[in-house]
C-alpha cells in the first residue's frame, strides 16, 4: 500500500489471540486487520462489545505484541522502537482508571511526562508547565491538588486525558472514553476531544460501541466485527443502515441531523 | 457531582504535593534523615544500665576494664545498627509489596517469605542443626534458606513467560504458603522438647540483640543489593499504581518491574527476618504514617519509609529494653502494641 | 453430658435450696477425693509402672524398681535399660492409649498434666504427681525419691539412695569449703554458633542449688526465677568470673576454635579473660534425679580444679 504523506499509522494484517490456560486453542481476538490512519484525523473503531476493538487499540499502542502482522508509525515498525521512544508518540486513554493509591490530579498528569524523562530523572519546571497546560486544555486546572479519587467521573476522565496530552503524543488512542459517564459528562468529554483534535493537531483513534458518539466525533470509521474489518472510510460514506445491520443485527434509521451537524443513528428494531 | 476532596486523603503537609518534587524530595530526605541519625546516635547512650559517654570514650582507660565502653561498643552499638538496618528494610519492602499487590494493606509478610524464614529457623532450633555458613550461624542461615524456598515457590506460581504477574495469583500463592508453613511450624514445635519450644517461641518474637557485628555484616550484602534495586523502582511503581496498561504504554516494562519488585522486596525481608526474627507491624505502620505525611509518590515514600523505619524500630527497641528494666520485652511485642491500635485507628478513619 | 441432662430439667420446678445443698455436697465430695489422690498412698506396691518423667525414671531404677517399669517417656535415655522399653510420649503429647494398653497400675505424670491425670483416675489407675520443685529443689528431689520408695514398695532402697546422694553432696561441699566462690553464669541453652538467645539459671531451682553446693555463686542470684534471658548488655554488666555451659548431649557442629569460641565476643568479661569458660556434657547435669551429686561434682571440678587434685 503506498504510503501517503499524510498517513500516520499503518496496521498491516494484524492478528492476535489471547492465551487461555488449559484450552487447546486460544481465542482469536483480531484476525488479519489492515488499516491506515491519516494524520490529524479522528478515527473511530466501531463495533459491538467483544468485537476486538480494544485489542486492536492495544496492538496499536504496543501494549500487546501481534501474533502476526505489524504496526508502523510513520514508516517505523512499532515493535522495533524502544518502549520509551514509542511512548513519546503514542498515548493511551483507558476506559476507566482506578489508582491503587491516592494520587492527586497533578501527580497523575505529571506521570505523562515519564517517556520524556531519563531513567532516574525527576520532573523539572518545564514538565510542570506542560502539565499545567494539559490540565488547562481539559478545563481541570482548578482540580490539580485534589485527590483523583475524590473527583467525579467526568472530571476523572478529563484528568486522564490531560495526562495523555502531557505525553505530547502524535497519536492519542482512546478506549471507550465516555462509556462509564453520565450523559452530561459524555457531551462534555466529547466536545473536549473534538476541540483537542482540531486545535492541537493530535491524531485520534477511539474505540467505541456507541454509534451516535462515533458519528458525532469521528471523521472516519473502521467497522469491526468478530475480529475482522468490515469496512473503513469517511464516516458519511461508511455509516449506513446496511453497515449498522451488519455490525449489530439491528435495523436502524441513519440520517443527517442538521442542528447537531452530524449523522445520527436511531435503532428501530432487531433485524432478521 | 462535585465532592469536597480536601478532607479525604489525610494530612497533606508542607511536605506534600503543592511543591515541585525535587524540593519535596530534598526536604523529606533531610528531615527524615536527621531524625534517623539523631535516633541512632542517642539510642546507644540509653539503656537498662546507665553509662557515661565520657568514660566510654576515654582512651586512657584499658578496654578490658572499661565497662561503659564494653556496653556501648559490644552490646548497644551492634543492636542499634541491626535495628536501623532491619527497620529500614522491613519498611521499604513493605512499600514495594504494597505497590506490587496494588494494596496499601499488604505487609512484607503477606506473601509467605516470613513464614518460610520462620520454618527454617524452627527446623534448626528443634532438630538441632549446626551448619554455619560463613558469618551466618545455623539458625539465621536456615532461616534465609527457608525464606528463599518460600519466595521461589510464590515466584514460580505467579510468573508466566513474558506476561505480567497476576496479582491475584501472587496473593493466593502467598496466603496459601503462609497458612501451610504456619501449620508446619506448629507441627514441628509439637514434636519438640520443652526447652526447644521455648527457644523457638522466643525466636518468633524477634530479637535485635544479634550477638555482634558479624551477623550484620553477613546480612549487609543482601540488604545493600535490595536497596540498589529499590532505588530504580519508584517511578515505575507510580505509573503501575495508577494503571498497569497505561504504564506499559508510557514505557514501563510492567512484567520486569513486577519481577524486580518481588525479588528485591523478598530479599530485603528474608535478610531482615533471618537476622532478627519476624518483627511485625514495621512494614505496614511506617509506610502508612509516611504516606499521611508526604503523599503517595513512591519516589518520596520509599526513601522516607526506609529512614523512618530505621527510626521507628530503633525507638521501639529502646522502649523494649528499658521500659521494664532489667527484664527485656521482645521488640516484636512493642511494635505490635504500638502498631495494632494505630492500625485500628487507621481503619476507623478510612471507614 | 451434664449439660444435656440439665436441659431435660424443667427449670421452673427446681427447688433452689435443694440445688444449693446438692452443689455443696458435690464440692465436699470432690475435696475429699482430691485430698485422697495426693495424701495417703494406697497399700499395694505398684507392679506395672509407666513413667512420663525422665528424672523419675532414673529414680525408679536407682531404688530398684526398674523391673517394675513397663513404659517410659520419649525423652528417657538413662539408664541404658530404658532403650528397650516402650515409649509413650511426654509432657505435651502423652499417648494415653498406649499407656492404657500397657495395663499399668501406677503412672507418673507431671503436676501440670491435670487432664491426663484425671483420665487415669477415672480409669481407676493410680497416678504419681511429679512436681518440679522450685524452692528447696534438692530437698524436693530427695523427698520424691522417698515417696517413690513408698509407692513401689522399695522403701529401704529409697532410703539408701537418699543417703548416698546426701553424702555425695556433702562431700562436694566439704571439698570446696573455704575456697573463693566465683560469680558464675550457668548457661542452660543458647542458639548454636552464636551468643543469641542465652538462657541462664536464675536464683531459684535445682541448678542454682547445685551450683551453690559446687562452690559457685550464681551471677543471677538476685533473680527470683528459675530461668533468665540475659541480653548482651546484661552479660557485660554482670561480668561473671566463670561460665558453665550445660549440655545434655554433646553439641555437634564444627566451629573454628570450638563451640565455646563464641564467648570471645565478650572478651572483656573476667570469665573469658581468665579462660574460665567450661562446657559440661551429660544429662546428669540437667536432670534433677539420683545423680545430683555427680552433677554437683562435675560443676565443682570445673570451678575448683585445684580442690580435686
Amino acid at each position: 500500500m503506498p504510503l501517503a504523506a499524510s498517513t500516520y499509522l499503518v496496521a498491516h494484517e494484524l492478528s492476535y489471540a489471547y492465551p487461555y490456560r488449559g484450552r487447546a486453542r486460544s481465542v482469536p481476538a483480531v484476525s488479519g486487520i489492515s488499516l491506515a490512519v491519516a494524520r490529524g484525523s479522528f478515527t473511530g473503531l466501531l463495533g459491538p462489545n467483544g468485537c476486538g476493538k480494544t485489542t486492536l487499540l492495544k496492538l496499536m499502542a504496543g501494549v500487546l505484541s501481534p501474533a502476526a502482522g505489524s504496526v508502523t508509525l510513520e514508516g517505523r515498525v512499532l515493535a522495533d522502537l524502544p518502549r520509551r521512544v514509542a511512548a513519546r508518540h503514542v498515548a493511551v486513554v483507558p476506559q476507566d482508571t482506578h489508582p491503587a493509591f491516592d494520587y492527586t490530579a497533578l501527580e497523575i498528569v505529571l506521570m505523562g511526562r515519564h517517556p520524556h524523562l531519563r531513567a532516574m530523572q525527576l520532573e523539572g519546571p518545564g514538565d510542570l508547565a506542560i502539565a499545567h497546560e494539559s490540565l488547562e486544555a481539559t478545563g481541570t486546572l482548578h482540580l490539580a491538588h485534589r485527590p483523583f479519587t475524590s473527583l467525579s467521573g467526568g472530571e476523572r476522565q478529563r484528568v486522564v486525558i490531560a495526562s495523555a496530552l502531557a505525553q505530547q503524543p502524535d497519536l492519542l488512542l482512546l478506549d471507550e472514553p465516555t462509556a462509564s459517564l453520565d450523559l452530561r459528562y459524555q457531551l462534555e468529554v466529547a466536545a473536549l476531544l473534538r476541540r483537542l483534535s482540531r486545535e492541537h493537531d493530535v491524531t485520534m483513534v477511539m474505540a467505541t460501541h456507541d454509534l451516535n458518539l462515533a458519528a458525532s466525533m469521528c471523521d472516519s470509521l473502521a467497522l469491526i466485527r468478530n475480529g475482522r474489518l468490515l469496512g473503513h472510510g469517511p464516516t458519511n460514506e461508511v455509516l449506513t443502515a446496511d453497515t449498522v445491520r451488519q455490525l449489530y443485527d439491528v435495523d436502524a434509521d441513519v440520517r443527517f441531523h442538521a442542528e447537531a451537524g452530524h449523522l445520527t443513528v436511531t435503532p428501530v428494531r432487531r433485524a432478521g | 457531582m462535585i465532592t469536597d476532596g480536601s478532607t479525604h486523603a489525610g494530612v497533606h503537609t508542607a511536605l506534600a504535593t503543592a511543591r515541585p518534587i525535587r524540593a519535596r524530595l530534598a526536604w523529606t530526605v533531610s528531615v527524615f534523615g536527621l531524625l534517623a541519625a539523631a535516633t541512632c546516635v542517642l539510642a546507644p547512650l540509653v539503656g537498662s544500665t546507665p553509662i557515661s559517654l565520657r568514660r566510654a570514650l576515654d582512651p586512657s582507660l584499658p578496654f578490658a576494664s572499661n565497662v561503659d565502653a564494653q556496653i556501648l561498643f559490644i552490646a548497644r552499638l551492634p543492636r542499634v545498627l541491626a535495628g536501623a538496618l532491619v527497620g529500614a528494610s522491613l519498611a521499604s519492602s513493605g512499600v514495594v509489596f504494597q505497590a506490587l499487590l496494588r494494596n496499601p494493606l499488604a505487609t512484607p509478610f503477606t506473601l509467605g517469605v516470613s513464614a518460610g524464614a520462620s520454618l527454617g529457623a524452627m527446623l534448626v532450633i528443634i532438630l538441632g542443626g549446626t551448619i554455619a555458613v560463613g558469618p551466618w550461624s545455623p539458625v539465621p542461615a536456615a532461616s534465609l534458606a527457608g525464606a528463599a524456598v518460600a519466595a521461589a515457590i510464590v515466584y514460580a506460581l505467579a510468573n508466566g513467560p513474558r506476561r505480567a504477574m497476576s496479582t491475584t495469583v501472587l496473593l493466593l500463592a502467598g496466603v496459601t504458603l503462609n497458612a501451610f508453613f504456619s501449620a508446619l511450624i506448629l507441627f514441628v514445635q509439637y514434636l519438640a522438647d520443652f526447652a526447644e519450644v521455648y527457644r523457638a517461641t522466643r525466636w518468633l518474637m524477634g530479637d535485635l540483640d544479634v550477638g555482634g557485628f558479624a551477623p550484620i555484616l553477613g546480612a549487609l550484602p543482601l540488604l545493600v543489593g535490595s536497596a540498589v534495586i529499590f532505588a530504580v523502582l519508584p517511578s515505575s511503581l507510580n505509573l503501575m499504581g495508577v494503571d498497569p496498561d497505561s504504564a506499559s504504554s508510557r514505557g514501563v516494562d510492567v512484567a520486569a518491574t513486577q519481577r524486580w519488585a518481588f525479588i528485591s522486596a523478598s530479599l530485603a525481608t528474608s535478610a531482615a527476618v533471618a537476622l532478627a526474627g519476624p518483627i511485625g507491624f514495621v512494614g505496614i505502620v511506617v509506610p502508612h504514617l509516611v504516606r499521611l505525611l508526604v503523599g503517595v509518590d513512591h519516589r518520596i515514600v520509599l526513601p522516607a519509609s526506609a529512614l523512618f523505619g530505621a527510626t521507628f524500630l530503633v525507638a521501639c527497641d529502646l522502649v523494649a529494653r528499658t521500659l521494664l528494666a532489667p527484664v527485656e520485652m521482645p521488640v516484636g511485642v512493642v511494635t505490635a502494641i504500638i502498631g495494632g491500635p494505630f492500625f485500628l485507628w487507621l481503619l476507623v478513619r478510612e471507614g | 453430658m451434664a449439660a444435656r441432662a440439665r436441659r431435660l430439667v424443667p427449670w421452673n420446678r427446681i427447688s433452689w435450696p435443694a440445688l444449693r445443698l446438692g452443689v455443696a455436697v458435690l464440692m465436699g465430695l470432690a475435696a475429699v477425693a482430691a485430698g485422697c489422690g495426693e495424701a495417703a498412698p494406697p497399700p499395694d506396691k505398684a507392679r506395672r509402672i509407666v513413667s512420663l518423667v525422665p528424672a523419675v525414671t532414673e529414680m525408679l531404677f536407682a531404688i530398684g524398681a526398674g523391673p517394675q517399669i513397663v513404659g517410659v517417656s520419649s525423652y528417657d535415655h538413662f539408664p541404658p535399660e530404658v532403650e528397650a522399653l516402650p515409649k509413650v510420649g511426654a509432657l505435651l503429647d502423652p499417648d494415653t492409649e498406649r499407656i492404657l494398653s500397657l495395663r499399668p497400675d501406677l503412672v507418673v505424670v507431671y503436676g501440670s498434666q491435670t487432664d491426663v491425670d484425671a483420665h487415669f483416675k477415672k480409669a481407676g489407675i493410680r497416678t504419681f504427681n511429679y512436681r518440679h520443685g522450685a524452692n528447696g529443689a534438692i530437698l524436693a528431689t530427695l523427698d520424691t525419691i522417698t515417696a517413690l520408695g513408698a509407692a513401689t514398695g522399695h522403701d529401704a532402697q529409697a532410703r539408701e539412695v537418699v543417703t548416698r546422694v546426701t553424702t555425695g553432696l556433702d562431700t562436694v561441699r566439704t571439698r570446696v569449703a573455704g575456697l573463693d566462690r566465683p560469680r558464675t553464669l550457668l548457661v542452660m541453652g543458647r542458639q548454636p554458633g552464636t551468643l543469641q538467645g542465652v538462657y541462664a539459671a536464675g536464683g531459684v531451682g535445682f541448678l542454682h542449688e547445685m551450683l551453690g553446693v559446687a562452690g559457685g555463686a550464681n551471677v543471677f542470684d538476685d533473680v527470683q526465677r528459675e530461668s533468665v534471658q540475659p541480653s548482651t548488655e546484661t552479660l557485660l554488666t554482670r561480668a561473671p568470673d566463670a561460665v558453665l555451659e550445660l549440655h545434655a548431649t554433646a553439641p555437634a557442629g564444627n566451629y573454628p576454635g570450638g563451640e565455646l569460641a563464641v564467648w570471645d565476643k565478650l572478651a572483656s568479661i573476667p570469665a573469658v579473660r581468665n579462660r574460665r569458660v567450661y562446657s559440661l556434657v551429660g544429662d546428669f547435669v540437667v536432670v534433677a534425679g539420683p545423680r545430683l551429686a555427680e552433677g554437683a561434682e562435675a560443676m565443682a571440678r570445673a570451678l575448683h580444679p585445684e580442690a580435686f587434685k
